[in-house]
């Protein structure tokens, strides 16, 4: 009893040492979506495609937490099937445009010359661009689908990493430490990917939680376009869009997953405060 | 022959407008095994100078000299591969700063260990093993809790000493150590310097020390190289030097000296009046000029070369030794 005791207040007693109510409510809330969604296969009352037209736009009730849609799908199925894909999705964009950027952006600042020139200058113009229009001329190129969103988004989305990582790079440049990489005689490989980056990628990280929202949110704004997540499949924007036409009757279709993303935004969010004041220990990121 | 003959070295700053030259045509020479002084004030060009052994420029700092010889090899004439394993196994450096040297995200005992896998070939426990033997040969205490530190858990000598481990760690013939002790407290810097001293006649490498003061170098070397300016203006034996010293300069550094005789006394130390040059504003003659008690017009002009005054002993002062009475030197000493 005692060891499954311990399994709940460890890591519990660990989250409250990092400090602050901000970081540990946003690990808890973001961790809950994530455990539910990772689970939803198990959890899910319903398969999310499953129709039941007998039982179509039922309110919340014990059967259905989250009511059903117009053709009587379990909406608390669907969300979680949809969260499932949805933070699938947005983790693996942002933190491809992440890697992408930071290596660009921390290369050029190393090499400088013609190499930062360039990087430089298509960073510029890629921010310069409106976001939206980017990620659908993208979309009209690749075609609908969470694919098109998602080359969409990594190519409109690294270019501000690029930047911060090059800036960061160029006052690291001088630092001795970075110095003493080259009076050892460590190769130019080593001393950006061993020792300049693991200092300078702490600011992406955090400003990519401001990135994973935004994100989420392009990507629930396309699927609620019908260029991102095609029918049957759920994700949030589509389970949103599909109760659009019933909003006065069946509230609950779009409104409940629509908190859902709030609340995801809002756990993300309040990490990203936490990492930005400093609540985790040193060495944790 | 000589472990390291550098010779008309000159390193100059481009900026807008032009560019500035902060080294002057400096020569200097090792000998194997034996550990030179290079003394000067801050912006003498001292730093750059050793920087020049491998070819460490900062940025908009280029470098050009006659000669730079390591160890029988031309070290100007070095391909990228070449100065990377001339920097990696010839020469080891120690920065002043021991607090910024370190990569703050990496634990000490991994960065001895990353210096022993790349420069030293040792793998995975090996080069661990090898690197708790170095930090134990630094005099660093319970050597397997400090490999698990981060540099910021660390005191500035305890850093100070793991920058030895690392320099070392390669067995260099040429230890240079940039204002080593600068940044430490006095009875750290005396035992740094010890360990510099000890690992020195232990493994026979050479040391170039630079510091800003005369005290350190009188007490560490056997020889001396004073800089001014961006010149070199007088070199020899330590010994030699403080007892017959040839250029103003050196008298001044000298007398500037407090001693423990005149401890407690009020007795004002006799200070070089004056600021340092701006490189900037140095066209031609002495750069000593400005300052110099005994200043001849002639300085104005002159040719600054070193010329011999016996025993190895150099300055680039070519009234002293006329037996000019110095008005400048002597203090309480």
């Amino acid at each position: 009893m005692s060891d499954l005791a311990h399994l709940v207040t460890v890591p519990w007693r660990r989250l409250r040492a990092l400090g602050s109510w901000e970081i540990t409510t946003g690990i808890v809330v973001v961790a809950v979506l994530m455990i539910a969604s990772l689970l939803a296969p198990l959890i899910a009352p319903y398969p999310p495609n499953q129709i039941d037209v007998l039982h179509s736009l039922q309110p919340p009730s014990w059967h259905h937490w989250m009511g059903t849609d117009f053709v009587g799908r379990d909406v608390w199925s669907r969300v979680l099937y949809g969260l499932r894909i949805d933070m699938l999705v947005v983790a693996v964009i942002t933190y491809l445009g992440l890697a992408i950027g930071v290596i660009v952006g921390t290369v050029a600042g190393y090499v400088g010359g013609w190499f930062d020139a360039i990087v430089g200058r298509v960073a510029d113009t890629v921010i310069a661009f409106p976001f939206i229009v980017l990620v659908l001329a993208v979309i009209a190129i690749v075609g609908p689908g969470l694919k098109g969103v998602a080359i969409g988004i990594i190519i409109a989305g690294w270019a501000l990493y690029a930047r911060l990582a090059r800036s960061e790079m160029l006052a690291m440049r001088e630092q001795p430490f970075l110095m003493s990489t080259k009076a050892l005689g460590y190769s130019h490989v080593r001393a950006i990917f061993r020792h300049a980056l693991p200092n300078l990628v702490r600011t992406s990280l955090v400003y990519s939680t401001v990135d994973v929202v935004v994100n989420m949110l392009v990507l629930a704004g396309m699927s609620y376009l019908g260029l991102g997540q095609q029918a049957p499949g759920a994700d949030l924007g589509s389970i949103i869009a599909s109760g659009q036409g019933y909003l006065l009757s069946a509230w609950w279709i779009t409104t409940i997953p629509g908190a859902v993303l709030v609340l995801f935004g809002l756990g993300v969010s309040l990490i990203g405060d936490g990492i930005t004041r400093g609540d985790l220990p040193q060495g944790a990121l | 022959m000589a472990l390291l003959t550098v010779a008309g070295l000159r390193i100059a700053f481009s900026h807008r407008g032009g560019s500035t030259e902060v080294v002057r045509g400096v020569e200097f020479a090792v000998e194997p095994g034996e550990t030179v002084g290079l003394v000067g004030e801050s912006g003498s060009g001292k730093s750059l100078a050793c920087r020049s052994i491998i070819r460490l420029m900062p940025a908009h700092a280029t470098m050009t000299a006659s000669k730079v010889e390591f160890d029988g090899r031309d070290v100007l004439a070095m391909s990228a591969k070449e100065l990377r394993d001339h920097r990696a196994h010839s020469v080891g450096m120690i920065f002043q700063d021991p607090y910024s040297c370190f990569d703050p995200t990496m634990r000490i005992g991994e960065q001895v260990a990353e210096t022993l896998r790349v420069n030293a070939g040792l793998e995975g426990d090996a080069a661990k093993a090898r690197a708790l033997e170095l930090l134990e040969s630094v005099d660093i205490a319970s050597p397997e809790q400090r490999f698990r530190a981060y540099p910021h858990e660390l005191s500035g000598g305890m850093r100070q000493r793991v920058m030895i481990a690392i320099a070392i760690s390669a067995s260099p013939k040429l230890l240079i150590a940039d204002e080593p002790t600068t940044a430490l407290d006095v009875t750290t810097q005396a035992q740094i310097l010890g360990l510099i001293e000890q690992r020195r006649r232990e493994s026979g490498m050479a040391v170039l020390l630079v510091s800003h003061d005369f005290g350190v170098i009188a007490q560490a070397c056997d020889r001396v190289v004073v800089m001014y300016g961006g010149y070199v203006v007088e070199a020899g034996p330590v010994a030699e030097v403080c007892a017959r010293p040839q250029h103003p300069y050196t008298r001044g550094l000298l007398s500037s000296i407090p001693s423990l005789e005149s401890a407690g006394r009020r007795v004002r130390r006799a200070g070089i009046p004056g600021q340092p040059p701006n490189p900037a504003d140095l066209v031609a003659g002495c750069p000593f000029a400005d300052r110099c008690a005994q200043v001849r017009p002639a300085c104005r002009e002159l040719h600054v070369a070193l010329e011999g005054v016996g025993d190895g002993h150099v300055t680039a002062c070519p009234y002293v030794r006329d037996g000019v009475p110095v008005t400048n030197a002597g203090g309480s000493r």
